[in-house]
């Protein structure tokens, strides 16, 4: 205890503590839970972090960040303390070079960071990946997505009006994250960070920062191809750019509804018989639409994920901004706080 | 009483204020640097700005650069270059 080095500052009471955090800029706008050295402390200690280490950098805006710095995050954003480790891997990913921070935070089109957990920590921290996975009601999904953009407030300064130049933003920015319905997708689908390799028994998190959403409804469609068909209008209804930094389009997230993927389970497709599906025809350059300027060598660039609740024939396609989706593990053992 | 940490990276009002850059009483005999971060039509841009630019004004010459990413700054050598050679620099994008 005691070993805290952010600066701190004395209030008469907790009502006092959120009112000021308000008026310096610290919050998104909604209330927070007061971040207490002795609770920050005991989030580190959980994650068995000291709070010096560091976690990455946006060089771009002179800006280091530590372990300590993203407990405060998650403490303020409402996170058990159990989900620090799974917040600490979110923003390794998003400090990856290729997550491109600066731009992904800054741009006008107000893109936003999707976490999708994979692995036992999903389950173990009741991360949602089924009905209403994207809405409120969880507060793993909502807490750790919100501590991510926390960090990205307030250690990565990006504030509206000063480095983030959002032109509308997005509600998406005060939260975004799910997990992957592993459990639900059969034994011929891998889960993603499988694919991306790690073991199943790995607990990982995936960060893509977004610019366009599009779901891909189709209720009539009965074969996998005839999904397929969907997916290929629906992604090619906005395509991406290439990016030499990112040497082509950042990956496409498509989180596939139990209502389209048990076409594909029952046919017994895998996900890659999907991408060879899917990845010629939505990179091709004739054709409606846009293409997706992902190198031809590479269709694992187009991320399976199996989420979503029944009675939807849906499924959503995410358009990447400026960035490559990274996973990074879950570095701590879970445990379970009292 | 309570006490709440500091979650920022450090205060914005202890940034260095950097300031803009000197401004030369005229751009006659300057050497103008064009940087165009590719992003939709800005390279064009910079070519249409110099050449209204150019209509009242007599350059020593003129550099420019399009990024061979939106996302990233530009090459070492394209720095050396703008560095040691431009008197002035406009950046500019497109969307």
């Amino acid at each position: 205890m005691g070993t805290v080095q952010a600066p701190q500052h004395e209030y008469l009471d907790v009502d006092a503590l959120v009112d000021d955090y308000h008026e310096r800029g610290w919050t998104d706008g909604l209330p927070i839970v007061a971040p207490t050295p002795e609770k920050v402390e005991r989030f580190l200690a959980v994650a068995g972090l000291r709070g010096d280490e560091v976690l990455g950098h946006v060089p771009t805006r002179e800006v280091t960040v530590t372990a300590e710095q993203v407990a405060i995050n998650a403490v303020m954003a409402g996170c058990r303390a159990e989900y620090l480790p799974t917040v600490i891997a979110a923003v390794r990913a998003h400090l990856h070079e290729k997550a491109n921070c600066h731009s992904t935070t800054g741009t006008l089109s107000g893109a936003f960071q999707m976490v999708i957990v994979n692995g036992p920590a999903r389950a173990a921290l009741g991360v949602a990946c089924e009905g209403a996975c994207f809405g409120p009601g969880f507060r793993a999904n909502a807490t750790i997505g919100r501590a991510l953009r926390l960090v990205i407030r307030n250690a990565c300064r990006a504030i509206p009006g000063f480095l983030d130049r959002a032109s509308f933003s997005t509600p998406a920015r005060y939260s975004m994250c799910f997990g992957e319905d592993e459990e639900g997708s059969g034994a011929t689908w891998r889960p993603m960070h499988v694919e991306r390799g790690f073991a199943a028994t790995d607990s990982t998190v995936t960060v893509q920062s977004v610019m366009v959403v599009v779901p891909a409804t189709d209720f009539t469609a009965r074969t996998p191809e005839a999904v397929c068909d969907t997916l290929v209008a629906t992604i090619r209804s906005k395509g991406t750019s290439g990016d030499a930094f990112l040497e082509g389009a950042g990956e496409v997230v498509v989180v596939i509804g139990p209502e389209h993927r048990r076409f594909f389970l029952e046919a017994g497709w895998s996900k890659d018989d999907i991408r060879a599906n899917l990845h010629p025809r939505i990179t091709a350059l004739d054709g409606p639409g846009r293409p997706v300027k992902f190198p031809d060598t590479e269709p694992e660039r187009l991320l399976l994920v199996a989420a979503g609740g029944p009675g939807m024939g849906e499924s959503w396609v995410f358009i990447p901004h400026l960035s490559r989706a990274i996973t990074e593990p879950i570095r701590t053992a879970v445990t379970t706080s009292p | 009483m309570i006490v709440g940490l500091d979650p920022t990276s450090g205060s914005l009002d202890k940034l260095p204020d950097k300031g803009a850059a000197p401004r030369p009483k005229t751009l006659d005999g300057t050497v103008i640097a064009f940087i165009a971060n590719g992003l939709g039509r800005g390279a064009d841009l910079m070519d249409a700005l110099y050449a209204e630019l150019s209509r009242d004004t007599t350059f020593a010459g003129s550099i420019k650069v399009v990024k061979n990413s939106v996302s990233i700054p530009p090459e070492p050598q394209d720095w050396e270059r703008i560095l040691a050679e431009a008197t002035v620099a406009v950046t500019g994008f497109g969307g």
